[in-house]
């Protein structure tokens, strides 16, 4: 099969820190990883990562390419305000960063965040009650989920405060009417939560098929459940992020490009 | 990895190909769910050793040298340091083969359609004729929070009873198979069945539900053909050949 990726970039393996370049391929196959689960939408939405050491710099795509066609070189490298700091034939989407700049800036742990517009993440967000305590997976965000109510298309600055706010000490936020939004210490973290989030929304949709009557564990269960996925550390994360990127060597390496 | 074969009954070298085939088989049809949930099965000749895959692997990497031998007890046999379980994993799959001697495979999933018909109140529905096979047949297992607590053993062998197949509440499907190949068919259908339900219930439109003769009618035609185990391994036979045409590594 011949890569997926056509475009042509400058590699810049070279003009940035080891721990960038590290970032920069984590960030890449997050980008292949979503496009591959089906979680994209064609150019639209973003994942981004804080360049290591500084804290205020942002790594983020390209506008105008697809998931699967991004590589580490093709990231953008952005201040707070947008501003490119590498030359790039590409630009940005500066509606969409000016949410993820916002998230970073005001949780010093989300070195990473992940945003969707997936069919199953916008429906639970249109359902008055939310993501409710139905599937394993989703009691791993049992009171421990933020709401943040719809607002337009996010282009009112004001409008950062609010999400920051909503996300509160949470990894997870659920933007009304609109899409999934998670955050991690690492790339691997941000993706690990999306893939829950991701799963238990599409769970309840499908138990809720028809209005069927659903069964949910006793609070006290859901919250032993919660209090469990907590305590786990990070070693499982690494693991299946590690397991992740075998399978995307496998199929098509050039997000290390 | 190098190979276990030499190593190994050619009977326990059966029985890896076959779990590494239905990982693979897993993995392909999307019932995978990144480096979690797990399947067994029972080394031939033991009451007291089972096989399952070790912690960190994808469903697709799945081979059977790599399959990791557990005892009852939790201790693995002849593994290297490095090499770890899920305890999660331990605690379900030891549950079922310590209470079951006649099953010699088990298979666990977390699948999507799978978790939803778990999250409902009424369970499986006698919808398709898929679903008539466990019409009565299926138990249910009351959701605990994550299985790392061994008592859940006691629980789950408690409800899963004679059943072949548990309907894990808020979790997920389990099958038990007197062959690899029986838990792999039973985990099809039953799959096919949630499907095809949390499908048919979709939008809320009247569902048809035969009636309560014909259903027993049809479970008794499923379990009294005797065919069961033939069309199994057939089938399974067929899947093997398919996954050598694909990537004949899970044999290795």
């Amino acid at each position: 099969m011949a890569p997926l990726s056509a475009v042509k970039v400058e590699p810049v393996r070279g003009r940035v820190s080891e721990e960038e370049w590290k970032v920069r391929v984590d960030l890449a196959a997050c980008y292949r990883l979503v496009a591959l689960n089906g979680w994209d939408d064609v150019i639209y939405t973003h994942h981004s990562a804080r360049v290591p050491g500084d804290e205020n710099h942002f790594l983020i795509n390209p506008f105008g390419l697809k998931f699967n066609e991004i590589t580490a070189s093709s990231l953008l490298k952005l201040d707070v305000e947008g501003n490119k700091l590498l030359e790039s034939p590409y630009d940005r989407l500066l509606q969409g960063f000016v949410i993820h700049s916002a998230v970073h800036m005001g949780h010093p742990d989300a070195h990473c965040v992940m945003h969707t517009h997936t069919p199953a993440g916008t429906a639970v967000a249109a359902q008055k009650n939310g993501l409710l305590p139905v599937s394993q997976k989703a009691l791993r965000f049992y009171n421990r989920i933020g709401y943040h109510d719809y607002e337009g298309l996010a282009d009112d600055l004001e409008e950062r405060e609010r999400i920051v706010k909503a996300l509160g000490s949470n990894s997870a936020l659920i933007l009304r009417t609109h899409g999934l939004l998670t955050i991690g210490k690492t790339v691997a973290s941000a993706f690990e939560t999306m893939g829950f989030l991701e799963d238990a929304c599409e769970t309840q949709l499908l138990a809720q098929s028809g209005g069927a009557e659903l069964i949910m564990p006793s609070p006290a269960i859901c919250e032993h459940t919660a209090a469990q996925y907590c305590s786990d550390d990070l070693t499982n994360v690494e693991m299946e992020w590690d397991a992740h990127l075998r399978m995307l060597d496998r199929i098509d390496p050039s997000f290390r490009d | 990895m190098a190979s276990v074969r030499d190593q190994v009954s050619e009977a326990e070298w059966q029985t890896r190909v076959d779990l590494a085939a239905a990982y693979r088989l897993i993995a392909r049809n999307g019932w995978d769910d990144g480096i979690f949930t797990h399947n067994s099965a029972r080394v031939p000749g033991t009451a007291d050793q089972f096989l399952i895959n070790p912690y960190g692997l994808l469903f697709e990497e799945i081979t059977a040298s790599c399959l990791v031998k557990v005892n009852m007890d939790g201790t693995l046999i002849d593994a290297d340091e490095d090499t770890d379980i899920i305890d999660a994993g331990f605690t379900i799959h030891s549950g079922v083969l310590e209470a079951r001697p006649d099953v010699q495979s088990v298979m666990h999933t977390h699948t999507t359609a799978g978790m939803a018909v778990s999250a409902q109140k009424d369970g499986l529905l006698p919808l398709t004729q898929k679903s008539l096979r466990f019409y009565n047949r299926v138990a249910y297992h009351d959701y605990e929070g994550i299985a790392d607590d061994l008592d859940e053993r006691e629980r789950l062998a408690r409800d899963l009873g004679d059943k072949s197949s548990i309907i894990l509440r808020n979790h997920g499907l389990l099958t038990a198979g007197s062959t690899v190949a029986e838990a792999y068919d039973l985990l099809r259908r039953l799959e096919h069945s949630c499907a095809a339900q949390v499908a048919a219930q979709a939008g809320g439109g009247e569902l048809t539900i035969p009636s309560a003769e014909v259903c027993e009618h049809t479970a008794r035609q499923y379990d009294s053909s005797g065919n069961n185990q033939k069309s199994s391994e057939a089938t399974f036979a067929a899947y093997k050949r398919s996954l050598d045409r694909d990537d004949p590594s899970y044999a290795t």
